[in-house]
């Protein structure tokens, strides 16, 4: 029973089901189950640089957006046809937030937390002034994409992809984290110093993390834009980069199967209470706060003690769990001297 | 250049305070080379400069025939230098098997796209690195504790594993920086057979910092005595224990303390 | 020809004053992001965190203001101190829920994700008791909107207002470190907590007050600002930003820093405004922080405090 609970099992299971999805259900449970797989990318992708690098950033609301507003406006001002818009705006989001990031990177990690927001801030704004370009405020409406030879609507043509690029995307990040890359980020997150004595170039991992969330929140930026048929800059403001931030905490920071479960939290949340800023503000504000307060492994940490999960949780406990044992230098040189 | 490290005239100051002055050390191969002196004097200072993550104002450092000095940490361990802290360093969201496979990163080249994909060649690479932790966790009798997590050991346990982490990719020097702090007496005994061993059979030279004198006295082959900033003594052991200068700087320390 | 040369002088005027303008309303501007960039140095000295919900108690400092200024006609002055009150009290709850218990058992990012969430729970509140019609919210003016000429320059004399009473809480800051218990308390914990232990001084309760004394500047700075902009739940975040940048350019950990950070800030900001395009004034210190990151990244006056990895 346990071996069949394993987190690679689940995933499958998961994975399985939203298969199925649009020959069941009705367009409005499609539409909500492609959210669910936007913001699977979306978590994964940011958990790759704050869980796992363990960088502070504030722009993967804003690298969602360049991605959204990259395919879209290709598709819109030069008729690039989707197949090539979508790669296209995860590489412009991908590519502008490593070079945002990257005179940071060799700075400690409140200098990183200030260029991320600052980024975010200027690429809200951009989105919303420069009306020649992005369409203004009021946002735009990409071209309808065309799935033509397949038998595909626009709804159930985004979903295939959107389950092809989740899919895909997080046995990417599964199986990197499980290699040395994967160790050399951990390492780093969880002692820079010791990292850098180890051979690990951290300029190097530190924008290899950067590039890849990047990658991935503009990947769901540039599928989001098609799934809504719309794209505006009031998506990819403050309010979703917190959503980010809970999905990751919630599930788990570290932890690839804790994104999946936190992404799919965050969907069903935001169906209930979506009408109401403040009250969103205040459930995900109060819902990261809380993780981080009373179970700052998340959810997952919860299952994985229930059901014998063998993934790696690589989740740095605070130094008072670090040592348990550390003696005091003071108390300890005097039985050695 | 029989020297496998060589510290040639290096100063360092921090805000108009010289933390190392003229300092020059040469290391034979094969070593042990124990850096003592009261607080203050310079020593991690000087193992900074080494390893790169601090840059000497005056001077140059050869490893190996090779000068180091200017180099990033990374590119210093990559050319062959190990190095332990004075506090634990072990990452804690890590297993101690992990941790050890995090030692040879140097020595393992699987790219994204080869481990995302897991490759063949990745995964045969993963396996003699997987197989290389474990001979190095069975060297220090650590193997038990190789899915462990790397917090869940004693201070003195990851002490242990920390120096075996430094030592796996047989780096030509691995500086120590006072390896038995917070150790008991039988943990500083088996650490000291350890370091011998390490010799022996691995051939790897040590520079290690050291509080615990009778330690450093009964390993190392020679002992470089720093007092602020400046080298007051190098010679073998006995020699540095009956050194005036030497007596001077311990006695003087304490008196001012 | 004599025509052309009045014409020549009146647009020399119209320059001059153009400049004064905006020379002005940089400073009044600027003189606000010292006072939020203060609080955010003061409690990063202390704790080595930058309050993440920092902004939030500029934001509510204002609310409070305008609530019983504009809403239960409470003089201003009086409505100022009852504010700053209020800010200080949001400091201290700052401390308890997202600080105190995350500061030795977590690491930074832990306790910055926490302070992330408290910021949008203190928004999501003031969005609800204030701004829930989603408009900004005029509070009334203080004296006349005239312009009067001042030392030859052109000013608005509410900007005057604003300015002298930012010097007067920048000096009562200073004062307050220099002259009473609880202020060298805290520098001496802010610059050797050890020590400070050792010495019998309560570190947490320091950092507790230190956080509420931040808020306290930031609340100040709100009641100030209030009579000439807008007051809106989202204005927190815009001003912590900026606060924040200027705190970076002043270094980080001095306040004279943070207050020539500030003032260079808003000074730009204008001129951006003025010069360029009016649409420059919401974004133009976004890019001057990325550029600082790329040029000076220890700030304007290369001081310390900025720790390389």
């Amino acid at each position: 029973m346990r071996r069949l609970l394993s987190p690679r099992n689940l995933i499958f299971a998961l994975f399985v089901t939203l298969a199925v999805v649009p020959f069941l259900a009705n367009k409005y449970y499609v539409f909500i189950a492609n959210l669910v797989l936007l913001y699977m990318i979306l978590a994964v992708g940011l958990n790759l640089l704050i869980g796992y690098a363990g960088q502070l950033a504030f722009a993967n609301a804003a690298m969602f957006g360049i991605g959204a507003y990259g395919a879209g406006l290709l598709q819109a001002h030069f008729g690039v046809p989707y197949w090539l818009a979508l790669p296209s705006g995860a590489l412009i989001a991908m590519v502008s937030g490593t070079v945002m990031a990257l005179p940071a990177l060799r700075l400690s990690g409140i200098y990183l937390a200030l260029v991320t927001l600052a980024f975010a801030q200027f690429t809200l704004w951009v989105m919303s002034h420069w009306d020649t370009v992005t369409f203004g405020a009021g946002g735009f409406s990409p071209p309808r994409i065309d799935f033509g030879p397949l038998p595909l609507t626009q709804p159930n043509g985004m979903y295939l992809l959107s389950w092809l690029a989740a899919a895909g995307l997080i046995w990417f990040a599964w199986n990197a984290m499980g290699s040395r890359i994967g160790r050399a980020f951990v390492a780093m997150r969880d002692g820079e110093i010791a990292a850098q004595a180890l051979g690990i170039d951290l300029l190097r991992y530190k924008a290899l993390a950067f590039a890849l969330s990047g990658f991935y929140a503009g990947t769901a930026g540039a599928l989001y834009g098609g799934v809504l048929g719309f794209v505006g800059p009031e998506g990819f403001d403050l309010l979703q980069m917190v959503l980010h931030k809970a999905a990751v905490v919630m599930g788990g920071l570290g932890s690839i199967m804790g994104s999946i479960i936190g992404a799919v939290i965050l969907v069903v949340l935001l169906e209930v209470i979506r009408e109401f800023k403040a009250t969103m503000e205040i459930a995900f504000g109060g819902l990261l706060l809380a993780f981080v307060l009373f179970q700052p492994r998340g959810i997952v940490d919860l299952l994985r003690r229930k059901l014998g999960w063998d993934e790696r949780l690589h989740y740095k406990a605070g130094p008072d769990q670090t040592a348990p044992s550390e003696p005091t230098p003071a108390a300890t040189r005097k039985p050695a001297e | 250049m029989s020297a496998i490290l060589s510290v040639q005239d290096v100063s360092v100051s921090f805000g108009g305070v010289d933390a190392l002055a003229d300092v020059s050390i040469d290391v034979e191969p094969g070593e042990i080379v124990g850096i003592i002196g009261p607080n203050g004097a310079g020593k991690t200072t000087l193992l900074n400069v080494i390893c790169g993550m601090a840059q000497p104002n005056k001077g140059a450092i050869w490893l190996n025939g090779t000068l180091i000095t200017g180099r990033k940490p990374s590119a210093v361990a990559g050319m062959g230098l190990g190095r332990t802290f004075q506090s634990s360093q072990l990452f804690p969201g890590m297993t101690v098997l992990e941790n050890m496979m995090t030692g040879l990163h140097l020595a393992s080249h699987a790219g994204l796209f080869q481990s995302a994909f897991r490759t063949s060649a990745m995964r045969r690479e993963e396996a003699r690195l997987r197989a290389k932790a474990e001979a190095a966790l069975d060297f220090v009798g650590f193997r038990h504790f190789a899915d462990r997590p790397g917090n869940a050991l004693s201070f003195g346990q990851q002490r242990i594993v920390e120096i075996a982490r430094a030592l796996i990719n047989e780096p030509k020097v691995v500086l120590l920086d006072e390896p038995a702090v917070g150790l008991s007496i039988n943990r500083v005994a088996e650490l000291d057979e350890l370091l011998r061993r390490i010799r022996k059979e691995k051939g790897i030279t040590l520079v290690m910092i050291e509080h615990v004198i009778r330690l450093v006295m009964a390993v190392s082959d020679r002992i470089v005595v720093l007092n602020s900033g400046r080298k007051i003594a190098d010679g073998n052991p006995v020699s540095v224990r009956d050194d005036p200068l030497v007596i001077e700087a311990y006695l003087g320390a304490q008196a001012h303390a | 020809m004599e025509a052309g040369g009045a014409g020549r002088r009146r647009q020399q005027v119209s320059q001059m004053e153009m400049f004064s303008y905006l020379i002005a309303a940089g400073l009044t501007t600027g003189a606000l992001y010292a006072l939020v960039a203060l609080g955010l140095v003061v409690v990063f000295k202390a704790t080595q965190v930058v309050n993440f919900a920092h902004g939030e108690m500029f934001m509510f400092g204002g609310f409070f203001a305008y609530s019983f200024h504009a809403m239960l006609g409470v003089p201003y002055v009086l409505s100022l101190f009852m504010a700053v009150a209020c800010a200080f009290a949001i400091g201290i709850v700052t401390d308890r829920i997202a600080f105190r218990p995350l500061m030795r058992s977590q690491t930074l990012v832990s306790v910055l994700l926490a302070m992330v969430g408290l910021s949008f729970i203190f928004k999501g509140i003031a969005r609800s008791a204030w701004g829930s019609s989603g408009h900004h919210i005029a509070f009334p003016p203080l004296i006349s909107p005239e312009p009067i000429m001042f030392l030859g320059l052109m000013v608005m004399s509410q900007e005057l207002v604003v300015m002298g009473a930012a010097v007067v809480v920048m000096v009562a800051f200073a004062l307050f470190f220099k002259l009473t218990r609880a202020g060298k308390f805290m520098q001496a914990t802010a610059n050797n907590p050890k020590a400070a232990t050792l010495v019998g001084i309560r570190v947490d309760r320091v950092y507790m007050y230190t956080f509420g004394v931040g808020a306290a500047v930031a609340g100040a700075a709100a009641v100030l600002m209030a009579p000439i902009t807008l007051l809106s739940p989202d204005i927190g975040f815009v001003l912590f930003v900026k606060g924040f940048a200027a705190a970076v350019l002043g270094g980080l950990t001095s306040i004279p820093g943070a207050i020539a950070g500030g003032i260079v800030l808003g000074l730009l900001e204008k001129m951006a405004a003025g010069y360029i395009h009016t649409g420059l004034e919401e974004v133009s210190a976004f890019v001057v922080i990325m550029f600082a990151m790329v040029f000076l990244p220890t700030g304007l006056f290369g001081l310390r405090g900025v720790r390389r990895v």
